[in-house]
């Protein structure tokens, strides 16, 4: 008989959470936060005043300490969290001592505990056609700050999770999913921390792998109905630095989430009482705060639906999404190589257009970023659409080729008037 | 006036220029000055305005420890010092430990073959990664004394080690066949490269990794007894950096063996780099908020780098693959630059080469970020040797129109002064002629080039060149007929060691890294 290895469904979460912001203690717990944008104490530190010793911090919640745990409903009271005698360090050897989730991909999938609310970007990165599911926990006590273009102010004890799969057939995508890894954002009071989670072959835990690992040979069928295999990368906990980063005024890189803007954001989920816009379903919960009327928030288009935007707006979503975690001022990628495709950047220079770049190696397509009017000689497409290693982008987290995100900017860059660059 | 750069000369002109290597000679040597352009529009000399008075007692003397008199940003003195010890099996968890590091620990590895996955990734202060020994080039198999790191079955895209921290040595291993950079170093302070080899199995492939030992954007940087072999750009290039000393490293088979690029305070010493498309360069980019200035390259061998340029293929952009093979070291947006006891030898297009950032970048707006940092300026050649035989076949007599265009101007032009006037081959130097730009012809040195008390091969006559690359150019752009061919020959100028004006005795201040 399957016995749950989750014993205190939600408590654990909440366990971690309160023990985290106990850990902040007499810091002032403020994170760095390059991206700026609004007052930095709403994501600090905010300990729960009732938060247990600080010791508990390190108490992930193992089996014993979910013995009490009651249901996930009352689980976010402070009250639970009150003797952590567990003993397990942060982070937990495994997924299962977030308690985030129950089930398994063995048992018909992973499914969110109360308070751990699943959400979609209106466009996602790319990831070598894996198929995303991704969580976001933000402490009850303790809501987000609404932001209108950065990352939203997410206080000490979010956490975010990112699981990764492949169905044997991306047509039908729900069908023989196999898991490879969930990556689990935490925010601490020190700064965010990430932490990758391997699933095993039985599909029924996903333990850390702070140094990431290969899996070799995945194969699946893709919406062509062609197959691909690949060697897929789990990357370790420090290269997960590598997109996941900004400078801080310091230049010290700084850990962030990327995807959890109001722009990716701002779109309906269904979350079993029919559609409701994301931001709107969160902020009715509680866990946001500042949110202004769904019209007056920005919104990233679908990239691959032509009825939800111009050509320029949706190429420039997927180079946000994509690509812009580097390529932004405040990147080190991006001050290296001034190209800029963040979606706030609105000078054509440093968007690439005619823009030769410092070193960018041999045969990398052209001369130029981008060649008005012509991709095929535009190092940007080229860069996207190569899969060599060595010259293909991003740097980490794609061996494919994105058939219709390399098509995409191919078609925008066409669009453009053409003129020679010199 | 002729536009710039000549790298993007249309292919058409180049081609035709080719042609005029078997023209016989021609007797019109034309003596029609270029006109004289505009008076100096007072390009200033910076010589000493950024110079950094208090850089030598930072730099240390490379024969005293050098490093080890630079402020150290980070230390392990109030730390607790942990040792690991991985072997060669061990490689998962190695990995493991090095992504849950504490600061101040030292990972020693065994001697033997670890063969990696996946990059090794640190970010932690305070490390120090050892192992058993570099071995020796061309083994991908560590020994009883050596340790390597294969990363030839690695994920795509990946480096071998990709570091950033304070206070970060690494020693006595060798990096093999990394999928792209084998030591990256970024934005870090205190870093100790020593005694390290990183190398392709495969050489003169484009699509090895592009740099061996990359430190960037750091600052206080010691590079020191290593090895690079077979990279496809660089195989070891310290760049953006604030102080570094490189010394006695072997650099060969890459297309460029040692590149200093946009650093300030550089002491490069005691190294050999041989048998790369380009030996030793020093140069800043366009666009790069740093200049690069005062560097000091003394005691090394920069002898028969003439392996053919495996970077230059279609549509490549970076600098080193428009290098024609054969060039020793160039100089190029470079400032304060003193050479002094080196050897150059045997390098078919030239020993030395100073250019202006224009010759690559026309367009000084490219340059604003580092404060229009394109012209080099004050370089002192003094006290080497050369020992002949260079310059004798330019990219070794192969041009690339397209790819190569200032080797392919530049050999055409001395073909033709092979055939007109008896020259043997370009001089051990060769000045671009372009900056200040627009020149003024009235100045015979005016980014102040000194020449002096080198050796010569016996029987040298003229040992400088100012090339006037630009009005070359213009000259041959104008039409491949014998009385352009002439008029270009006519734009350049040679002078022989301790003539005027070439015969300067350096700049001032004086460097203060030696």
């Amino acid at each position: 008989m399957y016995r749950p290895f989750i014993p205190g469904l939600g408590l654990a979460a909440v366990l971690m959470t309160a023990a985290l912001a106990s850990c902040s203690g007499d810091e002032d717990g403020v994170t760095p936060t390059p991206d700026g944008g609004g007052d930095p104490r709403v994501d600090s530190g905010l300990p729960p005043e009732d938060s247990g010793t600080p010791d508990a911090g390190y108490d992930a919640g193992t089996g014993d300490a979910g013995a009490d745990a009651g249901t996930s409903e009352d689980a976010g009271t402070n009250e639970d969290a009150g003797t952590p005698d567990a003993g397990a360090a942060f982070p937990p050897n495994t997924l299962s001592g977030f308690g985030l989730f129950t089930g398994t991909p063995a048992s018909g999938g992973l499914r969110p505990v109360a308070g751990n609310i699943p959400y979609e970007l209106t466009t996602p990165l790319f990831s070598d056609y894996s198929v995303k599911s991704r969580t976001l926990y933000i402490p009850p006590d303790a809501p987000a700050g609404y932001t209108a273009n950065d990352v939203l102010n997410l206080p000490v004890g979010t956490i975010i999770t990112k699981t990764f799969a492949f169905p044997a057939d991306l047509r039908v995508p729900e069908e023989n999913v196999r898991a490879i890894e969930t990556r689990v954002l935490v925010h601490r009071p020190g700064g965010w921390e990430a932490f990758p989670y391997f699933w095993n072959e039985a599909q029924t835990e996903a333990t850390l792998a702070n140094g990431g690992r290969v899996v070799r040979g995945v194969s699946f069928i893709g919406e062509d109905g062609v197959e691909r295999t690949l060697d897929y990368l789990v990357p370790s906990k420090n290269q997960c630095l590598k997109c996941h980063h900004l400078q801080d005024a310091q230049e010290n890189q700084v850990l962030l989430p990327i995807g959890v803007k109001a722009r990716y954001l701002n779109q309906d989920h269904d979350y079993g009482d029919g559609p409701i816009n994301q931001l709107q379903h969160l902020a009715n919960l509680g866990r946001l705060t500042g949110l202004p009327p769904v019209d007056q928030i920005p919104r990233a288009p679908n990239a691959f639906n032509a009825e939800d935007g111009t050509l320029e707006r949706r190429a420039r979503a997927y180079l946000d999404i994509n690509c812009a975690h580097c390529h932004n001022p405040k990147g080190t990628a991006g001050t290296t190589s001034r190209l800029f495709l963040n979606v706030d950047n609105t000078e054509e220079f440093t968007m690439g257009v005619c823009k030769r770049p410092g070193s960018a190696g041999g045969g990398v397509g052209g001369e130029f970023d981008i060649v008005p009017g012509s991709h095929s000689v535009s190092i940007l497409w080229y860069r996207m659409h190569t899969e060599e290693s060595g010259k293909m982008m991003p740097e980490l987290g794609r061996v494919l080729r994105h058939d219709q995100g390399s098509q995409l900017i191919a078609d925008w860059i066409d669009a453009m008037p053409a003129r020679a660059c010199k | 006036m002729h536009p710039l750069p000549l790298s993007r000369a249309p292919r058409a002109v180049l081609l035709a220029l080719v042609g005029l290597i078997v023209l016989p000679a021609c007797s019109d040597d034309g003596d029609d000055r270029p006109d004289a352009g505009q008076p100096d529009s007072g390009m200033p000399a910076d010589a000493g305005s950024d110079a950094g008075s208090d850089a030598g007692s930072d730099a240390g003397t490379p024969d005293a420890g050098g490093s080890m008199a630079w402020p150290q940003d980070f230390s392990c003195e109030d730390t607790e010092r942990t040792e690991l010890t991985f072997n060669p099996g061990q490689e998962q968890e190695l990995q493991d430990a090095v992504n849950a590091l504490g600061d101040c620990t030292t990972i020693k590895l065994g001697a033997g073959t670890f063969q990696f996955d996946n990059a090794i990734t640190i970010r932690a202060n305070g490390i120090t990664v050892k192992g058993a020994g570099k071995g020796t080039q061309g083994e991908g198999t560590g020994g009883e004394s050596s340790t390597v790191l294969d990363f030839t079955h690695a994920a795509a895209n990946t480096n071998g080690f990709d570091v950033v921290g304070k206070l970060f040595t690494v020693s006595d291993l060798a990096v093999w066949n990394a999928k792209k950079d084998g030591l990256r170093i970024e934005s870090s302070i205190n870093v100790n490269i020593q005694r390290i080899r990183t190398e392709w199995a495969q050489e003169s492939q484009e699509s090895n990794g592009k740099y061996g030992i990359y430190p960037v954007k750091s600052t206080y940087v010691l590079v020191e007894d290593c090895e690079a072999y077979n990279a496809a750009d660089a195989g070891i290039y310290v760049g953006q950096t604030l102080h570094t000393i490189v010394r006695r490293n072997v650099a060969k088979k890459n297309v460029a063996g040692i590149e200093i690029e946009n650093t300030k305070y550089a002491h490069v010493a005691n190294n050999i780099a041989q048998d790369n498309t380009t030996g030793l360069v020093v140069f800043d980019l366009p666009g790069n908020p740093i200049r690069g200035t005062d560097i000091y390259i003394a005691h090394n061998t920069i002898t028969g780098n003439n392996r053919p340029n495996f970077a230059s293929v279609e549509s490549s952009s970076s600098t080193v693959s428009q290098v024609p093979a054969g060039t020793g070291t160039f100089i190029l947006a470079s400032r304060r630059v003193e050479m002094e006891h080196n050897t150059w030898g045997n390098n078919n297009t030239v020993d030395i080469a100073i250019l202006s950032g224009l010759a690559i970048e026309s367009d000084p707006i490219q340059w604003a970020a580092g404060f229009f940092n394109y012209p080099s300026q004050d370089i002192s050649i003094h006290d080497n040797t050369f020992t002949g035989g260079s310059g004798r076949m330019v990219d070794n007599g192969t041009p690339d129109l397209e790819f190569r265009p200032l080797g392919a101007l530049v050999g055409a032009v001395y073909q033709y002064g092979a055939a007109a006037h008896g020259v043997t081959g370009v001089e051990h130097v060769l000045w671009d002629g372009i900056d200040p730009a627009p020149r003024n012809e009235s100045l015979a040195n005016p980014i102040n080039i000194c020449f002096t008390r080198n050796t010569l091969p016996e029987g040298t006559q003229a040992s400088v060149v100012d090339f006037d690359l630009q009005a070359v150019g213009g000259h041959l752009e104008a039409g491949p007929s014998p009385a352009n061919m002439a008029a270009a020959w006519g734009e350049t100028r040679r002078y022989v060691q301790d003539a005027e004006p070439f015969n300067c005795s350096g700049f001032t201040p004086a460097l203060t890294i030696r």
